[in-house]
């Protein structure tokens, strides 16, 4: 890592900030990033900016973006604690797009795994600079001073200088080569419960998101898409629309073939959102479908399940499963399946664009800045960094605004009429025309031996993949995509993994927890059926799974998958199942996805089809936490999102086109169905990994596990209960 | 004749078509952003605000409806930000994305101004309308809990 200081550069006037005082850029050599598999490219990227004023106030930026993870608490309270910053006198600011933060596209619940370290050792330079510069004052030795609360002092006679004071002088100090960084024992806000630096705004209705930019003279747009993937626009009759008062415009938009492009479309521009919605659904279009008008997902559901339930394309092997199902004892075979998911965030998709002849400023609710770069750099014919991208806050994302084709439309839509323009996507347009998590079956069979060892593991999975954004043609999801089923913890010697064919007919986009939505629900499910089928409970079972893995390298992360299973069975009373009432019962899983270890017990009542959730004890090895509060927070919100898409939603195209519209037929869960949720932490020294999704995985697989445990009836399809639309 | 409504305190012309819904007309003509479209169709609580100290979703609520009517959104909700319910919201750190949070804290400031002291099965039933995809409804259960233990406290 390198940080060089660049106090007297004046760049910072331009991002609207106090100037003057010290000013440290921090740097991440490439070659980590690239290590780290998060970066190709080459040449020094800047990660984190600390602006330190001469009054003492100091702005922290955080270059990922937020849409509610906390990730711009999180990330800045780390150099905060390390610099020795209070809290108090820190504004946190969000990055634009630059690629002087170094990767900016969030996902992958990858920000603090990446950023923790590079953000400490920001902050740990500064506190050596401003030491230096108290040392320098007092004539003294830096090892002579301290640092804490904002202040420098000195040993020895306890005089104090504020970082407000030395901060000038602090900007002329030669940089600490190798900033110590702090004893765990000695952190402020590392592992502390913080509290978002913006709950003060967001409770007053002052936080502003990416639907709410207004600039002078700003038009409001509405947007229909071809409810069909492929499809296009066969004719269109304005007139209607343009007699609506208020209308100004209408723009066809055009497709953009790139994976995340938009589709194409066509908006209308108006003096408010209100007349443009109006005005949008009396446009006369007829499309021309195309070929996925044939796209119906329920025998589509069961083409896939007919997929696996036949032999399909080797993805990977070790052992020979035949020869271990030919001595079986027992064999037993489940098949599992699940919806469409579509992401559904409370703020739809929205941005503000303004082209102009020089300029072109976006202000958007996004997951993936640099790429809003990308494109409209190629469709406006100018450079990526002529493009500036403002971060917005996102009101909810998960996933859908990693794909920013409503940013692209909206730039479409400026550079027809030369107006900045808000697009905001109806909900309906949300719902009927995004990116949608895979549909998915997977068929898993086992052999047993009489001591309840798993002698053999076929696994077949089909679903259509992300990748077909990248290749259309593809047939079935990549081996790659199978890595997760491959190198799934549990030790089964005869193993082998097969992908089924899989065409997509919709745009995929991965929802939040990706694979281990699917891979989660059928690993934890089919253990169950495996545990009593031998007579075993599901606890002691899962571990002698986990114990018969011989695989040196997997041996610590099976260790810590065991610990944090057993935290979250013996938090729930798994032990004392037995005294359940009638009706009643616990149902455990434990997944290992984005590097963190999640288990979760779930306690349901069952009366008759009725399914109430009563507690859930979620339990995360997710290395050092950062932030508790948020952390925890990222559990309880996991647990909410598992069961939406365990209990009730489901994505259904018929003829092509989405049937669902709006919140009344893809019910999401509310609060009348909230169970108790008791997230459990174990304080950790391991490096800090993945927190925004891996606790979304291991709920739907204890939910099935527990309602079977309580009545005996197994659910195998996600989503338990569709709602017939 | 000009026909105006109050809204936080403030009397406001109704100078667009009656049938405009208040959502917009609160965002796009008078740009108070703090209330949220998130459906359209009065199906997630995003939009909640009070007209005459009653929760109604504004974006299915024409103005046309609201002549001379007081309406409050979260920006006057109080006017420190501290109503009992904002400071509950901070103690029990609410909020994830917040997008949701406007319309959760006036659906609960309207119910706690009626039932000032809400049984959980009464928070769950009244706040049944108000979605959050991040899932911070316990945290929005304790709030409310604490928010109505407060003001039984002051009274």
């Amino acid at each position: 890592m390198s940080i060089s200081n660049i106090s007297r550069r004046d760049f910072l006037k331009t991002a609207g900030v106090a100037t003057g005082g010290l000013v440290l850029s921090v740097a991440l050599p490439v070659n980590a990033l690239a290590e780290k598999g998060i970066m190709k490219d080459s040449g020094t990227s800047f990660n984190a900016f600390i602006h330190l004023a001469d009054n003492g106030d100091t702005v922290i930026y955080c270059g990922r973006c937020e849409m509610g993870q906390g990730i711009s608490t999180a990330l800045p309270s780390a150099v905060a604690d390390e610099m020795e910053a209070d809290w108090q006198r820190v504004t946190v600011q969000q990055g634009d797009a630059d690629e002087k933060y170094g990767p900016q596209a969030t996902g992958g619940s990858a920000s603090i795994r990446v950023m923790y370290q590079p953000m400490r050792e920001a902050g740990a330079t500064a506190k050596a600079m401003l030491i230096a510069a108290a040392a320098k004052v007092w004539k003294t030795s830096p090892d002579n001073c301290f640092a804490q609360s904002h202040f420098v002092i000195n040993k020895t006679n306890q005089q104090k200088l504020s970082y407000g004071e030395l901060a000038s002088i602090a900007a002329n100090m030669p940089i600490a080569e190798k900033p110590v960084l702090k004893k765990k024992s000695d952190f402020n806000y590392i592992g502390k419960e913080l509290p978002r630096h913006d709950q003060g705004e967001v409770i007053v209705g002052k936080r502003i998101y990416g639907v709410d930019t207004k600039l002078p003279g700003l038009k409001y747009a509405a947007i229909v898409h071809c409810p069909v993937l492929g499809g296009s626009l066969k004719s269109l009759d304005k007139a209607d629309a343009l007699k609506v008062k208020g209308v100004s415009d209408i723009v066809e938009i055009p497709r953009f073939d790139i994976p995340f492009g938009s589709i194409g479309g066509v908006a209308v521009v108006a003096d408010n959102s209100w007349t443009a919605q109006q005005a949008v659904k009396k446009l006369k279009i007829e499309w021309d479908l195309g070929e996925n008008a044939i796209y119906n997902t329920k025998e589509y559901k069961q083409q896939l399940v007919a997929n696996v339930e036949k032999p399909a394309t080797l993805a990977s092997e070790r052992g020979d499963v035949d020869k271990a199902f030919k001595s079986a004892k027992h064999k037993i075979a489940a098949t599992y399946t699940g919806g469409h998911l579509s992401h559904a965030p409370m703020e739809p998709n929205a941005s503000v664009v303004w082209v102009q002849k020089d300029s072109c400023e976006v202000w958007a609710s996004t997951q993936s800045p640099a790429d809003i770069q990308k494109v409209l750099g190629q469709y406006l014919k100018r450079e990526p960094k002529d493009i500036v991208v403002h971060v917005a806050m996102a009101g909810g994302a998960f996933g859908r605004k990693f794909k920013c084709d409503y940013v692209h439309e909206a730039a479409v839509i400026s550079e027809k009429t030369g107006a900045p323009i808000q697009l905001i996507w109806s909900r309906e347009e949300d719902m009927r025309t995004g990116y949608y998590h895979s549909i998915n079956a997977q068929h898993i069979e086992a052999s047993m031996d009489e001591s309840g060892n798993v002698t053999g593991w076929l696994h077949r999975a089909a679903f259509p993949s992300i990748a077909t954004l990248f290749n259309p043609s593809l047939e079935r999801a990549p081996d790659d995509s199978l890595g997760e089923v491959t190198n799934h913890l549990f030790g089964v010697e005869n193993f082998r993994a097969e992908s089924g064919d899989a065409k997509a007919h919709t745009r995929i986009g991965w929802y939040r927890a990706v694979y281990a939505i699917f891979y989660g629900f059928a690993f934890g499910t089919f253990a169950d059926e495996l545990a009593y089928k031998s007579g075993k409970d599901s606890l002691s079972f899962v571990n002698q799974l986990f114990d018969n893995n011989p695989n040196k390298e997997q041996q610590e992360q099976i260790k810590r998958a065991k610990d944090i299973l057993a935290v979250a069975a013996d938090k729930s009373g798994w032990h004392n199942r037995s005294k359940l009432p009638k009706g009643q019962g616990i149902g455990l899983a434990v997944h290992y996805s984005f590097r963190s270890f999640v288990a979760m017990a779930v306690h349901v009542e069952v009366k008759g089809d009725d399914i109430k959730v009563l507690n859930v004890d979620c339990a995360i090895d997710c290395g050092q936490v950062l932030n508790l509060d948020g952390a925890t927070a990222q559990m309880e919100g996991a647990v909410v999102m598992g069961m939406s898409l365990a209990l009730s939603t489901e994505i259904t195209f018929r003829d092509g086109a989405v049937v669902n519209s709006n919140f009344h037929d893809y019910p999401v869960m509310r609060i009348t169905d909230m169970p108790n949720v008791r997230v459990h932490i174990p304080d950790s020294d391991e490096n800090p990994t993945g927190l925004g999704e891996p606790g979304v995985a291991p709920f739907a697989p204890a939910l099935s596990n527990a309602v079977f445990a309580a009545s005996g009836k197994r659910y195998r399809d996600l989503p338990f209960k569709p709602l017939a639309v | 004749m000009k026909q105006s409504m109050i809204i936080n305190g403030k009397e406001h012309e109704i100078d667009v078509d009656g049938d405009m819904p208040l959502l917009w007309f609160l965002r796009d003509e008078l740009e108070f952003t703090g209330t949220k479209f998130g459906c359209g169709s009065g199906l997630c609580g995003a939009c909640t605000v009070h007209v005459d100290g009653q929760a109604i979703r504004s974006c299915i609520t024409p103005v046309s409806t609201l002549v001379d009517k007081k309406i409050t959104t979260i920006e006057g909700l109080s006017e420190k930000g501290d109503h009992p319910l904002q400071k509950a919201w901070l103690n029990n750190k609410v909020p994830q994305c917040g997008y949701c949070q406007a319309g959760q804290i006036m659906n609960a400031a309207s119910l706690l101004a009626v039932n000032a002291a809400p049984s959980e099965q009464e928070i769950e039933t009244a706040m049944q309308g108000n979605i959050c995809r991040c899932g911070t409804y316990q945290r929005i259960k304790k709030a409310i809990a604490e928010a109505a233990d407060t003001l039984s406290k002051e009274a």
